[in-house]
């Protein structure tokens, strides 16, 4: 469960962002943010993966506190795939992409193997293994980042627009996976301006705009 | 100490060059640090503090050690410090040549720091004044000016790796080195990526479509210029005969 309580937040000295919010989200859930431009959606997002820190309240993931919790604590149990896909990969190839995390964590090379393929193929990705990251695709670093985020199976997600760069094809393809996220009981978060994949997987719909937020559209 | 100098940029550049020069040419660990001291008095000069520059340097003490191991490890001679089996992991020439390093990256960043304390469009100036051609003289100014979006981006991209589960502090020493070479080389190919992105948005505003660029305000170099110059240029030159003496 991820709980914000009574959260005020704003960058540096500038307007509030967010005051006096309280969400809770669960597991088995997935919950989409949808809101205008500049709305807050990724400010929001970012706070329940502890990247941002509230002026005032709490967020609590799973227990965790993210004021007192390390980032790699809380991303041990969220995966946070951010707007700009660039920014979270670093490895020079898709596989070292996929299994660099696993040897830091000294996992078994033929483990890490099994997974990645797993993940190769659930996001379509086979074709490009060996390819550069940076040489992708907008589409495919998409998936690449998913794919790396959902590397250590994760409790949460938090996907701030998954959807962009995508073909409808891929979209579809995506909204598979994230189905079957769910049924494996990962909590989501998804940011979206995209009104028929919003629909299609939604289990609640929050509504951001003036420091607050709404449900429903 | 609220004052602040406004000197010219090119007064700066002609700074920032025979620092760096003298800090890349000179070898001696003492005139190092004089060059070093040099370089923060001019810093403190026109930026009014270094003290924010001091606690970026931290930082460097990682890479420090590094140095003086790979120094000791590959460099033949010098007496051993700390030895492992066969191996010589630090001796005393590694500490000296880590030193070394560690000084020459420091002077060039403190330098370079100076140049930030520029204008960018004045820069921009200054160079076209000094009859070096408008495309270079933006090219280097973009460098100047990408140098904050690339430190965001590595926050966002340690960020991100943390945010996979791996605990930073915990890495083995030889998977850190690697995870660092991980983050530079997106790093570089973001900010070449940029500037060709931004050179061909340049031509597409037909940035090069007349010979000459008028300029609307012209830079005029001051007293205070001269003698910062001069005073630069004796120092440089103090410090060059004393390298040789030295030697
Ligand atoms: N790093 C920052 N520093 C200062 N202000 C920021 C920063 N990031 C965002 N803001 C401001 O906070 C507000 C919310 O921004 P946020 O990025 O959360 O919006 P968003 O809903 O994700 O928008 P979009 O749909 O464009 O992605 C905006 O007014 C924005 O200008
Ligand atoms: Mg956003």
């Amino acid at each position: 469960m991820i709980e914000m309580s009574h959260v005020s937040f704003r960058y540096g000295r500038g307007d509030w962002v967010f005051r006096d919010l309280s969400l809770t989200v669960e597991r088995h859930r997935c919950t989409f943010l949808v809101g205008r431009n500049g709305s807050g959606k990724t400010t929001l997002g970012k706070l329940m993966a502890g990247i941002l820190k509230p002026v005032s309240g709490t967020v609590l993931v799973d227990g965790l506190d993210t004021r007192q919790a390390e980032l790699y604590q809380i991303g041990a149990r969220v995966g946070y795939l951010f707007q700009e896909p660039e920014r979270q990969l670093f490895a020079p190839t898709v596989w070292e992409e996929l299994t660099f995390v696993l040897d830091l964590f000294g996992i078994d090379k033929k483990l890490q193997e099994e997974r990645a393929e797993l993940l190769l193929k659930q996001f379509h990705l086979q074709k490009v293994k060996h390819s550069y990251t940076y040489q992708l695709s907008r589409g495919e670093k998409q998936r690449l980042a998913l794919a790396a985020v959902m590397i250590n199976n994760p409790a949460f997600l938090i996907l701030d627009e998954p959807t962009t760069g995508l073909d409808p094809r891929r979209r579809e393809a995506l909204a598979e996976i994230l189905e079957e996220c769910k049924a494996q009981g990962i909590g989501m978060v998804v940011i979206s301006h995209d009104r028929k994949f919003t629909e299609r997987l939604a289990d609640r719909i929050i509504t951001l705009g003036d420091g607050g937020i709404r449900d429903g559209y | 100490m609220g004052t602040r100098m406004s000197l010219d940029p090119r007064t700066k550049l002609y700074l920032v060059l025979c620092l760096s020069t003298l800090g890349v040419a000179v070898t001696d660990l003492r005139l190092l640090l004089v060059i070093l001291a040099a370089a923060a008095v001019a810093v403190k000069a026109a930026a009014g503090s270094i003290l924010n520059l001091l606690g970026k340097l931290k930082r460097f003490i990682f890479l420090f050690l590094i140095i003086v191991v790979i120094q000791s490890v590959f460099t033949r001679g010098g007496t051993a410090v700390l030895r492992l089996g066969q191996i010589n992991i630090i001796t005393d020439t590694g500490l000296v040549r880590g030193v070394q390093t560690l000084l020459r990256f420091l002077i060039v960043l403190v330098a370079a720091a100076l140049m930030a304390t520029a204008k960018p469009r004045d820069i921009i100036q200054g160079l076209i004044q000094l009859r070096i051609p408008p495309e270079l003289a933006f090219m280097v100014t973009m460098a100047i000016r990408f140098l904050p979006l690339l430190r965001d981006e590595a926050v966002d991209m340690l960020t991100a790796i943390q945010l996979r589960g791996v605990n930073l502090k915990k890495i083995p020493l030889l998977r850190r080195l690697k995870m660092y070479s991980y983050l530079l080389a997106p790093l570089l190919i973001s900010v070449l990526l940029k500037a060709r992105d931004l050179s061909l948005a340049m031509e597409m505003r037909a940035f090069r479509a007349f010979p000459r660029r008028t300029s609307l305000r012209t830079l005029y170099l001051q007293p205070a210029d001269y003698l910062v110059m001069a005073m630069a240029t004796v120092f440089a030159v103090a410090v060059a005969a004393s390298a040789i003496l030295l030697s």
